[in-house]
């Protein structure tokens, strides 16, 4: 039947949850949503992820980019999915509202959950959207600086007075867009590509380097994957 | 096997007041209060906390006084109910008393203030502070569910009323309504055909499959409780599904003789915890929820078997079901006797995991 397509379930894999309403507070009512996650190391996706990529259905292997322009649904079949749930027999026997939501991608390892909701059907699309992001702070393509041009997804999030952001590109996408993710992805891309350098990342985008910094810094998990990338090479953070 | 009134209603400790009522069997649900004079139960459905006018006020400091109680008594449970019936801990209750204040206060910036001693304001509230004070010792003393203290249950992307009398729809259930969704998405028939959803309590299924699957023909909800049926047409007002979801009662299949051998789908959550499990219930579930709702005779089966033997005669050839079950050994057993007794008429049978990995759902086809 095809709905064993729509996940994969892993039975026997059960945590306990821990529950702490404070940390659930912080996540609920500010709009960044990641302080309960697990943070991997970047992945430098590569032929070898995409080896253990899905594929399309035409066959191709999955780039990194690509998974967040796949549908939600196609999404979450790369997912191994788990529902933090008590033991026990379940079903009329029970009433713990246990509702937690952890999906696995299994192509690149990132792992996201969500239990703040009572419902877990919309912890379910919570840990889709934060899946969206980690994707775009984790998974890294190499560039090819010779012949840099910057894809229409990272010029929608620029600010307008970049030299090489025509007016067709329409208003700016700010970060709390759901589009935001696919040029933050990319402005990551070029700014590994150039070992961490504000100033030379800002000469490719048509930017001043201090409007790139402010670029940066108006989002928090931005900001922290540029400051993680600048230590590893020690360099200073932006602050 | 017939279900009659009396079989379902004698054996069990059904509220006195409901049981005469539904003898009486005299109105629809929703004349009820035309005859105020009758039993002193009102068949119109509570409204849930949060969709109550906020028209009680307290001062901060007396909501916070309470809060800091309510969460004081919740610290102080531990792990009491989980060694005493395996019932919530701490850490669920105050996740709960947070949901409360969520249902009960208007404004929610308040409780990033909840820090601050003379906070000087006052809390616009959807009930009174005694009766918040009453909700929470029931809550904590009676084992009353959360869910009918604040009269609601999030259920996927759903929030539904629920009150005593009616089964709390469980989280299991929501994958009933992604297996229809993904049989209809592929099948033109199923999906301008007639449904129907059996025992449905507080109407989840039928607005789940209703609302969410793109079915274009209708749903059917039975069920044999007035005050479900009260509740379930509550719900599917509040979601405008009116005109696409017709809520009957009666037993099973009893209200849908019209359309006999027409169904194009099945869907039920029918009662199947075995009698003499009954007794070591989770307090919440076992002496608060409808026995008539969870029961399924001695050994759970009674109604899923009715269902099996309905399902033959009333889905339509082609027709699909889905029934959720106590777990690995109902499937099997009724996989079995589908096998062996139904064969005729119903075919492709599958037993499918929930997402704990408890064999939950048995799912087929009519030839």
């Amino acid at each position: 039947m095809a709905h064993k397509l729509i996940w994969k379930w892993k039975p026997t894999f059960m945590l306990p949850l821990t529950f702490n309403s404070q940390s659930k507070h912080v996540i609920r009512f500010h709009h960044h949503p990641f302080s309960s996650l697990k943070i991997h190391h970047p992945i430098n996706y590569t032929t070898t992820a995409a080896a253990a990529a899905n594929t399309s259905n035409n066959g191709d292997c999955v780039k990194a980019k690509e998974f967040l322009e796949l549908t939600d649904e196609e999404l979450v079949r790369q997912c191994e999915m788990d529902f933090l749930k008590s033991s026990g027999a379940g079903g009329q026997h029970r009433n713990k509202r246990e509702s937690a939501v952890r999906l696995k991608h299994l192509p690149t390892g990132i792992i996201a959950q969500a239990s703040e909701d009572r419902s877990q059907h919309m912890n379910r699309d919570s840990a889709v959207k934060r899946l969206r992001a980690l994707i775009a702070l984790k998974v890294r393509k190499t560039v090819d600086l010779d012949a840099y041009s910057p894809p229409r997804e990272l010029l929608q999030i620029l600010p307008p007075k970049s030299t090489v952001r025509g007016s067709e590109i329409g208003p700016q996408i700010g970060p709390k867009n759901q589009k935001f993710a696919l040029g933050m992805q990319a402005l990551l891309d070029l700014i590994f590509a150039v070992e961490g350098s504000i100033s030379e990342a800002a000469k490719y985008i048509g930017l001043s380097t201090g409007a790139l910094s402010r670029l940066i810094l108006s989002d928090d998990s931005l900001r922290k994957e540029v400051n993680d990338l600048r230590a590893s090479k020690g360099m200073k953070p932006l602050k | 096997m017939k279900l009659s009134l009396s079989s379902v209603y004698t054996p069990y400790s059904f509220p006195i007041i409901l049981k005469s009522y539904a003898f009486s069997n005299l109105c629809k649900p929703f004349c009820s209060s035309a005859l105020s004079s009758s039993p002193p139960i009102s068949l119109k459905p509570q409204v849930p906390l949060f969709l109550r006018p906020p028209i009680y006020s307290t001062k901060f400091c007396d909501f916070k006084k309470w809060h800091d109680w309510a969460k004081g008594i919740a610290s102080s449970i531990g792990s009491t109910f989980v060694n005493s019936d395996n019932g919530p801990d701490s850490s669920i209750l105050c996740r709960e008393l947070k949901w409360l204040m969520e249902d009960a206060v208007e404004d929610h910036s308040l409780f990033s203030k909840m820090g601050f001693e003379n906070y000087d304001e006052r809390v616009k509230m959807r009930v009174g502070i005694e009766e918040l004070y009453d909700l929470w010792k029931e809550r904590i003393e009676k084992r009353r569910p959360f869910q009918y203290v604040v009269g609601c249950e999030h259920w996927r992307d759903l929030v539904l009323s629920v009150q005593e009398g009616v089964l709390i729809p469980r989280p299991e259930t929501e994958l009933i309504v992604d297996f229809v969704c993904d049989v209809v998405s592929k099948n033109e028939d199923l999906k301008r055909g007639v449904w129907a959803d059996l025992g449905t309590g507080s109407g989840a299924l039928a607005i789940g499959i209703g609302g969410a699957s793109g079915i274009g023909g209708r749903v059917i909800a039975t069920d044999i409780n007035p005050v479900s049926v009260a509740v379930a047409a509550y719900n599917v007002q509040r979601y405008c599904l009116q005109d696409k979801i017709e809520v009957r009662e009666g037993s099973w299949f009893e209200p849908l003789k019209d359309i006999e051998g027409k169904l194009a789908g099945l869907v039920s959550n029918p009662p199947y915890i075995p009698s003499k499990e009954i007794s070591g219930l989770q307090a919440e579930v076992g002496r608060h929820e409808p026995r008539v709702a969870l029961d399924g005779g001695i050994d759970g089966m009674d109604y899923l078997f009715h269902l099996c033997d309905g399902a033959a005669l009333f889905l339509k050839p082609g027709g699909y079901f889905a029934f959720e079950t106590n777990g690995e050994q109902q499937c099997r057993a009724l996989v079995d006797y589908m096998k062996n007794k139904r064969s005729e008429s119903l075919c492709n049978f599958e037993i499918v995991a929930d997402f704990a990995g408890i064999q939950r759902f048995v799912i087929g086809f009519h030839h």
